[in-house]
């Protein structure tokens, strides 16, 4: 008899775990518990990729074209500081991106990195800062300086770039290719005065399931 | 008799200690401003895209083109992440998961519409170098299919990468040779006209839908409704008139897009839920007939055999090869284009749909009020037969 009840209640044991392990199934659940947030640095390769222009190539990149646009004579020997303004960048590769991102981030390394050897225009602002002008000029607000006469800076340089790509797709995945070119332009000549470039290359290939 | 109660408690555990983390489903209306949200909030995980696709056409239609945006760009999120492993793929290769489990990102046409669909958006918000980057894409998800004949065969993908190379100063002639060796099915577009400001993205007709054939549901095909619209005529301030006919037919798209890889694991999935089924069922008879023998050890080796072709059986029935048939169903079956040279300022735009004999559907027209702007920059209009009139765009 004892025998017979134990062997009963290992089978309800055996059943009761089933139902345990089947019970977490979670069926069309993805990480019923969530992901914690991950912090990153923006130049490391995240868990999260893709073939395109992601932050760790744009901190890359702008990183690299900062070093280089302080090394050039226009601007280590310029006699005063030369003013640059930023013309958007030229997006020609299969991604659509916040093009501004590039010019912003080495606009920001520039300036704190060699604080005093450049100064850049605020070209993009020049809406507001026309109807500043214009409020002193018409007296509504007031002015340290005669506002009649014209400040507003002229661009000495011209900072621009070009994304460019190539892309192949076989099945055996898809690779892209994006070479990121900046530009430093004398205004009054139109020489370019400064050029460097990255290139980074990409490859993936998705599920089976996907293709 | 005591071990009964036990065995019924533990049975009732059992019933008891089901997962709480189940899927809500989701009660449609039928509106999908009602149910897209919903669905993409509360729905399963797998299907957020496939409501992202619909809410944003959906919106495009009606004139809600930051919904849209912000549908679209999420969505293309996950299509340009999915690169490497993806647990839900990797599920829904094996025999026992469907290929519904996997997380939707539509097959090569709906993905190219996702990624035109953005680049409309992006040319709508003067970034004519982000919509170029969007129409390649697209190309390029079309260049999946196998075997070269169909690849990358879209003629607007083509002709709109060239103009915004044209319109930015490049040379757009080498994309604009592409449309026209592309263009077999209609008339070939005309060459770009770098004065036109007003830019129409024309579509109409039912687009294509999925469903499963084959003993077991396990293949993929495409029905392509008839569309009652054949072309369109564009009224610019009753003034100006333009005839459009298609430059792209999704449905060719669809069903021009060869096998598919997951075609082979559905394919397989379906043989081993043959021979297992009818491994099972020969096991069963076979044992069934040793059991009946007087012979015990036939009898022990037919109860063995009958244990044998239950779980293959059950094995069988599991199996789940069926093709996954979830469609972006909002799609139209047409796509066109025609671009416009208008004085800045306000017009008024009409835009009728004709029937397969040139005939105006009056309940189709839509009526756009349009402000082109007076800066160098292009307006853009996006029409559907489906779209709701009048609209300001």
């Amino acid at each position: 008899m004892n025998l017979t009840l134990n062997k009963c209640y290992s089978l309800a044991l055996a059943i009761a775990a089933g139902g345990f392990i089947a019970g977490c199934a979670s069926e069309g659940v993805k990480n019923p518990n969530g992901v914690p947030v991950t912090e990153m640095r923006p130049d490391e390769r995240g868990f999260v990729a893709g073939t395109g222009v992601e932050s760790q190539d744009m901190v890359a990149v702008t990183d690299k074209m900062a070093r280089s646009i302080l090394g050039i004579p226009q601007i280590a020997n310029a006699q005063g500081v030369p003013c640059v303004v930023l013309d958007p960048v030229r997006n020609e590769t299969r991604f659509p991106i916040n093009k501004d991102i590039f010019l912003t981030r080495i606009r920001v390394q520039l300036n704190s990195k060699a604080a005093g050897k450049v100064s850049f225009l605020a070209r993009d602002r020049m809406e507001a800062l026309e109807r500043e002008r214009n409020l002193k000029q018409s007296g509504q607000v007031t002015a340290n300086a005669n506002p009649s006469v014209v400040e507003f800076k002229g661009a000495d340089f011209f900072l621009t770039g070009t994304l460019q790509g190539m892309t192949t797709r076989t099945s055996g995945g898809t690779s892209d290719y994006i070479l990121y070119a900046f530009q430093l332009i004398d205004a009054r000549t139109s020489a370019i005065v400064w050029e460097d470039s990255a290139e980074i290359k990409k490859q993936g290939l998705e599920d089976a399931a996907y293709r | 008799m005591k071990k009964f109660p036990l065995a019924g408690v533990a049975a009732g555990l059992v019933m008891l200690c089901g997962c709480v983390t189940e899927v809500h489903r989701i009660d449609l209306t039928g509106n999908i401003q009602i149910d897209a949200p919903k669905a993409i909030a509360e729905g399963p995980p797998r299907d957020k895209v496939l409501w992202q696709y619909r809410l944003a056409a959906a919106d495009l239609q009606s004139g809600n083109f930051a919904q849209s945006k912000q549908m679209l760009d999420d969505a293309l999120l996950t299509l340009g992440g999915i690169y490497g492993k993806d647990p839900s793929a990797k599920k829904s290769r094996s025999y026992f998961v469907s290929e519904n489990k996997k997380t939707f990102i539509g097959e090569p046409y709906e993905r190219v519409m996702a990624y035109f669909y953005r680049g409309i958006i992006y040319w709508m918000d003067g970034e004519p170098d982000n919509a170029r980057a969007c129409f390649r894409t697209g190309e390029l998800e079309d260049s999946s299919s196998e075997g070269e004949q169909y690849n990358a065969d879209y003629v607007l993908l083509d002709y709109l990468d060239g103009l915004a190379t044209t319109k930015l100063g490049g040379d757009g002639s080498d994309a604009y040779q592409r449309a026209l060796n592309e263009c077999k099915l209609f008339a070939k577009p005309l060459p770009y006209n770098t004065n036109a400001n007003v830019l129409f993205f024309v579509q109409w007709g039912p687009g294509p839908r999925k469903y499963a054939a084959g003993h077991y549901h396990e293949e993929l095909h495409f029905s392509v409704p008839e569309s009652p619209v054949r072309s369109a005529i564009i009224h610019a301030d009753n003034v100006e008139s333009i005839n459009i006919g298609p430059f792209d037919d999704l449905g060719f798209q669809a069903t021009t897009r060869g096998g598919r890889v997951m075609d082979f694991v559905l394919a397989n999935k379906a043989v081993f839920k043959t021979a297992t089924g009818v491994a099972g069922n020969t096991a069963i008879i076979a044992g069934t007939i040793a059991a009946s023998s007087r012979n015990q050890t036939s009898q022990e080796v037919g109860l063995g055999l009958i244990a044998a072709g239950i779980i293959s059986d059950v094995v069988s029935a599991n199996t789940r090869p069926e093709a996954d048939v979830r469609t972006w169903d909002n799609l139209p079956r047409y796509l066109s284009f025609a671009a416009l040279q208008l004085a800045p300022g306000q017009h008024v735009v009409t835009v009728e749909f004709n029937d397969q004999f040139g005939q105006p559907m009056p309940s189709l027209t839509k009526t756009i009020t349009i402000n082109v702007p007076a800066e160098k920059r292009d307006q853009v209009v996006f029409v559907s037969d489906t779209s709701l009139t009048p609209q300001t765009q």
